[in-house]
């Protein structure tokens, strides 16, 4: 435990008259190194602090937040919560804060991560447009690494603290027409290399040199992590037990049901070390292995202890999405279809129908068309309009798992008749 | 602020060719009210400093909370050697900054009623009417009410030996009820996004009214028809939903940090490349954006943005021709143009000032024209009202769009309602099918809060504005 969010915490254990309480502290301290067009645009160093207090008079809520943590401040954080509080109508769905839990053992910190010196990392800059200059391109791009410390503290008992580490590096290059990308995000540096991630960024640049024009259709897809994680990210959205039963989601009344395609499963994992798995949830839930879709059964939804109270059921969050992967490579892919397209990544999904659970979505950083086992050449970017939870009772095959950040360790998917709807002009 | 010259003494010792100082409190007072239960009632303070220093090209920017004299003179050599390291990679690409003169000045969003003014228990017991309000229709099942009351206070200085002191603020009251019938469900809205005003705002908005219109509207939604396949028609849409098309289409293109591929890496780039200037028809004659940091009301009127330059009123689109951008200090040099349109703005102490779009608003049209003229002048279409679904490419070039209620238009009348429906197109084929604007008397402003950009990201705020205005020829359907 970071001994300042020990002081933090004795300071407002002391002080708070309220009947209840629950104090959140997350501390940062980052170092992001952002270029673009072969030089940097920005460079950013510093340390940051949030302390959130969330306090109750009988069921009257009040909360506050500040960025320092002298006395004066925190006196003022506690006054200014307690004030709303006293000010406030009773929330009818207000629960007394957790009390202290059992919690798993997680280990989310590298410390040659969180120690890396910030010239090395410029270092890494340099190097990368070195690298594109010598290929006669520019390069864009963030290198950054965090640490990130956060804990929970409530008037009943609990206290929970995790510490994770992240580093991050993406390389966006351009040649002529050509624009493909690259990231590599985990919570550790030591695996990171850039040779490999710009010999990677050249063999996607190079896949794409020869461009043709192509029409927006139903069409297999073969896509790559980033991808897929893009995807998830709007679909687990809107995975929630409390609107799905109240008819807002494509979700009501499908638990049990086998609601997605049976060679999909989804789970959230403390296991898997590539991932970020928190030990507790923002309500002071001990996080656990749990299965959302298990072969393509909705099996659970993420669920706040207040709903879980409603329907006795088990509170629980999403933390982190593990999909089991399979055998299959990409060339294994492109025969099991007539043709298809190589997504590389998706950009500005947004949702088109909540309840239909459809979204919509460019395609973008490269796209290849691939016939007869093969790859042709590259089309331009085009637009979906699509319900993720049915594209994955279209899967054909899956292939092994990638982890394209801390959140997520997922496969390649080859989907087919994915709905592409509109075309752009690059 | 003894900190200002404490911080710029010591860059000039540290040998910045320019430095400055943003120090910010920012004050966010937050109700969320949803089905009579209050999620959140808080009030979040964030309080710090953060330092520029440009040398040889480059730049370093560090941050910190603490406001010592020791931890001031730390975090401008942290910068300072943050902008050596930078640097040391610039020296063939260094950067430049645009001229600019120093200011003293100071400036203060006009407010009548100041919101801090406000018992919370009378904004409490008014969110609760607008949603007891809302849940009262049968078939209602979520009603909802978002406050944020927003409050910037800075001082700024730098080693032009400008000195700023700004309190800004603006407030946003968003309302919205869903329905569920027969296996769907749809949300109706009221949101006019933010306004740089104060809580007598809310008092003229009459918002329990406003409730009981959202969830009619919704149950209307809900049991709509959904329109057919694809086909080109004409589409109105009204100030409200174009605040997003323009937001999507025509500001974030012409910033111009995305122009020279600054962004390319996370936010995209932009079509509207320089050559295009002065010559590329972004639009039909009647489209006209103009950039203006001294808006009324507008929420990135803010006296003075983050490199300390005065807000200004210019033309981003004249008579459909792309006319300039939205620059910076370090982007306006790179394309030749001598000097800053004040576009370079942070959220918090801790970012770095990033290319942000003005407030930017399309002028109303010249003859005398009213939305219902404009729907009896229109034989078949699609009337589009607030916001919903939006997606563009990085380029900024193919984008779609829904909606929040939507009117299908039959021989000048409004036939019937609709649900689910998008429309699709791109630059410049869009603006280029703008045939008719409402007059001035129509114009309605809409201010963004959180405009989303950046690595590590920001959320931005500036309002936008149109009248209602027609568009012939646009890709028209339902969701799939």
């Amino acid at each position: 435990m970071n001994p300042l969010f020990e002081k933090i915490a004795q300071y407002i254990q002391n002080h708070v008259q309220a009947d209840d309480y629950s104090l959140s502290i997350r501390s940062n301290d980052s170092h992001e190194t952002r270029f673009a067009q072969n030089g940097i645009t920005q460079h950013i160093a510093g340390p940051g602090l949030e302390i959130d207090l969330e306090v109750a008079f009988g069921q009257k809520t009040g909360g506050g937040s500040v960025n320092q943590s002298d006395e004066d401040t925190l006196g003022q954080l506690i006054k200014t919560a307690q004030d709303i509080a006293r000010l406030n109508r009773p929330d009818p769905e207000y629960l007394p804060s957790v009390g202290a839990q059992e919690l798993p053992r997680v280990n989310n910190l590298d410390p040659a991560t969180r120690d890396l010196d910030p010239a090395k990392m410029v270092e890494i800059v340099a190097q990368a447009i070195a690298k594109a200059k010598a290929y006669g391109a520019t390069v864009s791009g963030m290198t950054e690494k965090h640490l990130v410390e956060s804990a929970l503290f409530t008037k009943n008992g609990f206290a929970g603290y995790d510490a994770s580490t992240e580093f991050g590096h993406s390389m966006t290059l351009k040649k002529d027409a050509v624009e493909t990308k690259v990231s590599y995000s985990a919570l550790d540096f030591g695996s990171f290399s850039l040779d490999k991630e710009f010999e990677r960024l050249l063999s996607q640049a190079e896949s794409l040199q020869t461009m043709k024009d192509f029409d927006p259709c139903k069409i297999a897809v073969i896509l790559r992590p980033p991808a897929l994680e893009e995807l998830l990210w709007f679909m687990a959205w809107m995975m929630n037990r409390r609107q799905s039963d109240e008819g807002f989601t494509p979700y009501t009344g499908q638990l049990g049901q086998p609601f997605f395609g049976e060679k999909f499963s989804l789970r959230s994992t403390l296991k898997e070390p590539r991932l970020h798995a928190r030990p507790f949830d923002r309500e002071g839930i001990a996080n656990r292995e749990i299965s959302w879709v298990e072969n393509g059964v909705l099996k659970n939804l993420p669920t706040n202890r207040h709903w879980a109270k409603e329907k006795n059921a088990q509170p629980q969050s999403m933390y982190n999405f593990f999909i089991p992967g399979g055998a299959a490579s990409e060339e294994e892919m492109m025969k099991l279809v007539p043709r298809g397209l190589i997504i590389n990544r998706f950009w500005y999904i947004r949702t088109v129908d909540a309840k239909a659970g459809e979204f919509t979505g460019m395609t973008r950083d490269g796209v290849l068309y691939f016939e007869d086992g093969q790859v042709k050449h590259a089309v331009n970017n085009l637009r979906f309009n699509e319900m993720p939870h049915d594209a994955t009772r279209r899967i054909l095959a899956l292939g092994k798992q990638e982890s394209p950040s801390p959140s997520s360790y997922i496969p390649t998917m080859l989907i087919e008749a994915f709905n592409f709807v509109d075309k752009t002009t690059f | 602020m003894k900190y200002l010259d404490l911080a710029m003494n010591a860059a000039e010792s540290l040998g910045a060719e320019y430095a400055d100082i943003r120090v910010q409190k920012t004050t966010d007072e937050v109700i969320y009210l949803q089905n009579l239960s209050l999620k959140n009632t808080s009030n979040s303070v964030l309080y710090g400093y953060g330092i520029r220093f440009f040398k040889d090209g480059a730049w370093g920017f560090a941050h910190s909370n603490i406001f010592t004299d020791e931890a001031v003179l730390q975090t401008v050599k942290r910068a300072a050697d943050i902008a050596s390291l930078s640097a040391s990679v610039n020296k063939n690409k260094k950067l430049r900054l645009a001229p600019e003169r120093s200011y003293i000045a100071t400036y203060e969003t006009p407010v009548k009623i100041d919101p801090r003014d406000v018992p919370m228990k009378e904004k409490v017991e008014l969110m609760l009417e607008v949603n007891r309000s809302m849940l009262a229709f049968e078939g209602i099942k979520r009603a909802m009410f978002y406050l944020i009351m927003h409050r910037d206070e800075k001082f700024f200085g730098s080693t032009l030996g400008t000195r700023l002191e700004t309190n800004t603020q603006w407030i946003t009251p968003m309302i919205s009820a869903t329905a569920v019938h027969e296996g769907d469900s749809q949300s109706r809205s009221f949101n006019e996004g933010g306004k740089a005003v104060g809580w007598e705002w809310i008092e003229s908005l009459n918002l329990t009214e406003k409730a009981k219109q959202v969830a009619e509207e919704a149950l209307i939604k809900v049991k709509a028809d959904p329109l057919g396949p694809e086909q080109r028609r004409t589409l109105i849409l009204d100030p409200i939903h174009l605040g997003l098309t323009m937001h999507e289409s025509v500001g974030h293109p012409t910033e111009l940090d995305r122009v020279l591929g600054w962004e390319a890496d996370y936010a995209g780039i932009s079509f509207a490349t320089p050559e295009k200037l002065k010559n590329y028809r972004y639009g039909s004659e009647i489209v006209n954006f103009v950039g203006d940091n001294t808006l009324n009301e507008g929420l990135a009127t803010l006296g003075f943005d983050d490199d300390g330059v005065p807000g200004q009123k210019w033309h981003i689109i004249k008579d459909g021709i792309l006319n300039e951008y939205g620059s910076t200090r370090d982007t306006a040099l790179e394309i030749g143009l001598g000097y800053s349109r004040g576009c370079n703005r942070a959220t918090y102490y801790s970012d770095q000032p990033i290319n942000r779009i003005p407030n930017l608003y399309l002028l109303p049209g010249t003859k005398e024209l009213s939305p219902s003229e404009l729907i009896a002048d229109t034989e078949d279409g699609v009337y589009i009202q607030g916001q919903g679904s939006f997606s563009i490419d990085q380029h900024r070039v193919n984008f779609q769009f829904g909606g929040d209620f939507f009117w299908e238009i039959k021989n000048g009348k409004l036939h019937r309602p609709l649900k689910k429906v998008l429309y699709k197109s791109c630059n410049p084929e869009f603006w280029n099918s703008c045939d008719a604007i409402c007059d001035e008397r129509w114009w309605r402003p809409f201010g963004v809060i959180n405009c989303g950009k950046g690595q590590p990201s920001q959320s931005a705020r500036m309002t936008h504005g149109a009248a209602t205005t027609r568009f012939r020829n646009i890709r028209v359907g339902g969701s799939q």
